[in-house]
């Protein structure tokens, strides 16, 4: 039967007909093609290609820019949903659409040229060019504000030495969006696979996002031409908006984590029989399956609201801070919750639980940690910030 | 009300473009539970999708006019709720959306729906219409047949295959010893069966086409109903499952499978 979402307090009903059309299209697509592989591609290892190219054919990569540069130009609740259905099959495919869509298209529509944005765009936007983003370094994660990595202008040419850490779609990228220092200033610079001096090995031994690519990047006198700097931005603000846009995507996509879980865990409470009677008739089991209804809920209209306020331009960013980790809580915690009622069944592959708990594990540490949401949202309310002693 | 004819567009060269036209109809997700109340079925709170032949249809349509060239007009039946199914229709491509309507009609039965469709698609200047086999509401398998008959056209039912010609199409049709390649010359209605090809999805810019898209509504000259439904009723409940435990209990279960189910 096919899958069908639990909307308690009828979402649906708040939604636009196209998007709820571009929901059902990927959520057809996910239950067709990527929750029958996704088991596999977890054990290999690895991102199924054709996953990328399916994702470029939907048109859902970059799917909130304009359509001027071969993207739909939707709304950012559209983008949601798409977040939302893609992390339902597996973090690690609503991570290569976040980092495609909001990480890498997102700064050169927002900060680069015309003619970069010309391009680049439609080639990222139909999935003919992969793209990742590199701002976190072995040494600064939180504070991506004090980073090594460098440029510094030659001729024609900027160099760039360094390195990048944890690095979704490194290897596979063609294109990346490279935060560095130039003259002590944070910029963001276009690196192409190709370009001397740059390499992308990538990241083995994870026991999280499986199914993503992982990667460092190695800037060693690395040359590129200097029109691949993204003229209109300097500082944290170039880095920082646009992991608005993909932790707003992900405050959608754990509902979707969360959602397959309660799904999971309500079917089998219903059929697995313990002293004569389904388990899902025993109290302490409905209270479990009431929590996760009830947090699923709150994560969605908190979602919703917040994705209206993305549409009309009314947001500010603690708000994202706090949906971002609101919702990848409620989910990780409704992944063990799930595991907890599937008993030892929980611990298989053939449930999704225990992949979607590991891979929440990701989720809520990159896009800030949850410690660090709670210190953006601290700071809001008392003006003070904590991320340093020197106040 | 009366509606105007918009007839051929023509290409450079002068020759006429093939119209095709697809009929689509909203029914309820064949998921979906039917309940009854009273003595009519309560479709409130269904979910309402296209007829799942009616997405083979759509699909040769597209794929004829791949082949051949030409436009693509989707019709539907019924008020403006049905709308939704014309939107995917455009969603995955086709040129025109119609919905033939009248706010003086309320259900048509199937000679009403039947004339009504026909009228439309004469005026239109459609030269072959595409269709499912059978709608999953009603199963009633007869708005193909009985679109064709009053058209005077050309007609091939249930067809499991489809190639296309420069006047008509090649249909592969089930037939008693087998199946039967057809010829049909065009004008003609197709009714297909699933499974010959494989209905292509919508993406977000076909979405966004839709969006844009304008329903044009229609109306048309219909004979006055000669049947009414006179109440619903669910099918009759199956019979309880029943349950075998332990090896001892393997020649019961031979025994019922050989002589009450037939099927060893
Ligand atoms: C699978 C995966 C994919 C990733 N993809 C990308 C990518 O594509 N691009 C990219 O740039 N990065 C990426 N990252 C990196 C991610 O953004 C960082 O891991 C994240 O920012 C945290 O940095 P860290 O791991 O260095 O942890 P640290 O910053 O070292 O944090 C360790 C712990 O200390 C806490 N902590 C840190 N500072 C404070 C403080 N001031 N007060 C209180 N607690 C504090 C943290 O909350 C955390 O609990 C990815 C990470 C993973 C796991």
């Amino acid at each position: 039967m096919a899958y069908e979402g639990l909307d308690f307090y009828d979402i649906e009903s708040q939604l636009s007909e196209e998007e709820v059309m571009v929901r059902d299209m990927v959520r057809d697509w996910v239950d067709e093609e990527v929750i029958p592989n996704i088991e596999e591609a977890c054990r290999d290892g690895r991102f199924p290609e054709e996953w990328g190219k399916a994702l470029g054919e939907m048109g859902v990569l970059g799917m909130t820019i304009d359509e001027k540069y071969g993207c739909a130009g939707m709304s950012y609740v559209a983008y949601g949903l798409v977040c939302q259905e893609l992390e339902r099959g597996d973090s690690g495919l609503r991570s290569f659409a976040s980092v495609q869509g909001s990480l890498a298209m997102f700064p050169i529509s927002a900060f680069g040229s015309e003619e970069q944005k010309m391009h680049y765009l439609p080639q990222m936007a139909s999935g003919e060019w992969i793209g990742c983003f590199g701002l976190t370094e072995p040494d600064y994660g939180s504070n991506p504000g004090d980073m090594i990595t460098r440029a510094v202008e030659d001729g024609d040419e900027y160099v760039l030495n360094g390195a990048k850490m944890w690095i979704t779609n490194g290897t596979v990228a063609d294109v990346a969006i490279v935060w560095a220092k130039l003259d002590g200033v944070i910029r963001g610079f276009i690196v192409e696979k190709d370009d001397v001096g740059f390499s992308a090995p990538e990241m083995t031994g994870k026991h999280s996002l499986k199914a993503s690519v992982t990667s460092e990047l190695v800037f060693q006198d690395c040359r590129i031409p200097k029109d691949r700097i993204l003229p209109n931005v300097k500082g944290l603000k170039g880095p920082f908006s646009c992991l608005n846009n993909a932790r707003y995507g992900i405050s959608w996509g754990a509902i979707g984590s969360a959602q397959a879980c309660f799904h999971s865990a309500k079917e089998y409470a219903l059929s697995r029989i313990q002293f004569e009677h389904p388990i899902a008739s025993y109290q302490l089991v409905q209270n479990k399956l009431a929590w996760m209804l009830r947090e699923i809920t709150k994560g969605q209209l908190l979602a919703l609201h917040l994705g209206r306020k993305k549409d009309d331009g009314s947001w500010f960013p603690e708000q994202i801070s706090l949906a971002k980790m609101n919702n990848v809580d409620m989910a990780l915690e409704i992944a063990r919750m799930a595991r907890d009622i599937h008993g030892a069944n929980g611990i298989l592959d053939e449930y999704p639980i225990m992949r979607h708990m590991a891979n929440l594990e990701s989720v809520k540490t990159y896009e800030g940690t949850h410690d660090i949401h709670n210190l953006i949202i601290g700071r809001w309310i008392t003006g003070i910030q904590a991320f340093t002693r020197t106040v | 009300m009366g509606f105007q004819s918009k007839g051929c567009t023509l290409r450079g060269t002068g020759d006429k473009m093939t119209e095709i036209a697809v009929l689509v109809k909203r029914v309820p997700d064949t998921n979906a539970q039917i309940l009854v109340s009273g003595d009519r079925v309560d479709l409130s709170a269904v979910k309402w999708v296209m007829s799942p032949y009616d997405e083979f249809a759509l699909e040769a349509a597209m794929l004829h006019k791949e082949a051949k060239g030409g436009n693509v007009t989707a019709i539907t039946l019924g008020n403006a709720d049905c709308d939704k199914v014309l939107k995917d229709a455009k969603a995955v491509g086709v040129d025109r959306i119609i919905r033939v309507w009248d706010d003086s009609w309320s259900e048509l039965d199937s000679n009403q729906a039947q004339s009504a469709l026909a009228n439309v698609i004469r005026d239109l200047g459609i030269n072959i219409v595409y269709c499912g086999k059978s709608a999953a509401d009603t199963g009633a398998g007869s708005t193909g047949p009985g679109v064709a008959e009053r058209l005077g056209w050309a007609s091939a039912s249930n067809i499991i295959g489809l190639e296309f010609e420069d006047t008509g199409v090649e249909a592969m049709v089930p037939a008693a010893t087998g199946n039967a390649r057809t010829g049909v010359s065009l004008p003609a209605v197709i009714s297909c069966d699933k499974g010959f090809c494989k209905p292509r999805k919508p993406n977000v810019k076909g979405i966004m086409m839709a969006k844009r898209a304008q329903v044009e509504v229609m109306s048309s000259d219909i004979p006055s109903s000669s049947v009414n439904i006179i109440s619903h009723s669910p099918p009759p409940k199956k019979a309880p499952g029943q349950t075998f435990e332990g090896a001892s209990e393997v020649p019961r279960v031979v025994a019922a499978l050989r002589n009450d189910a037939n099927v060893i």
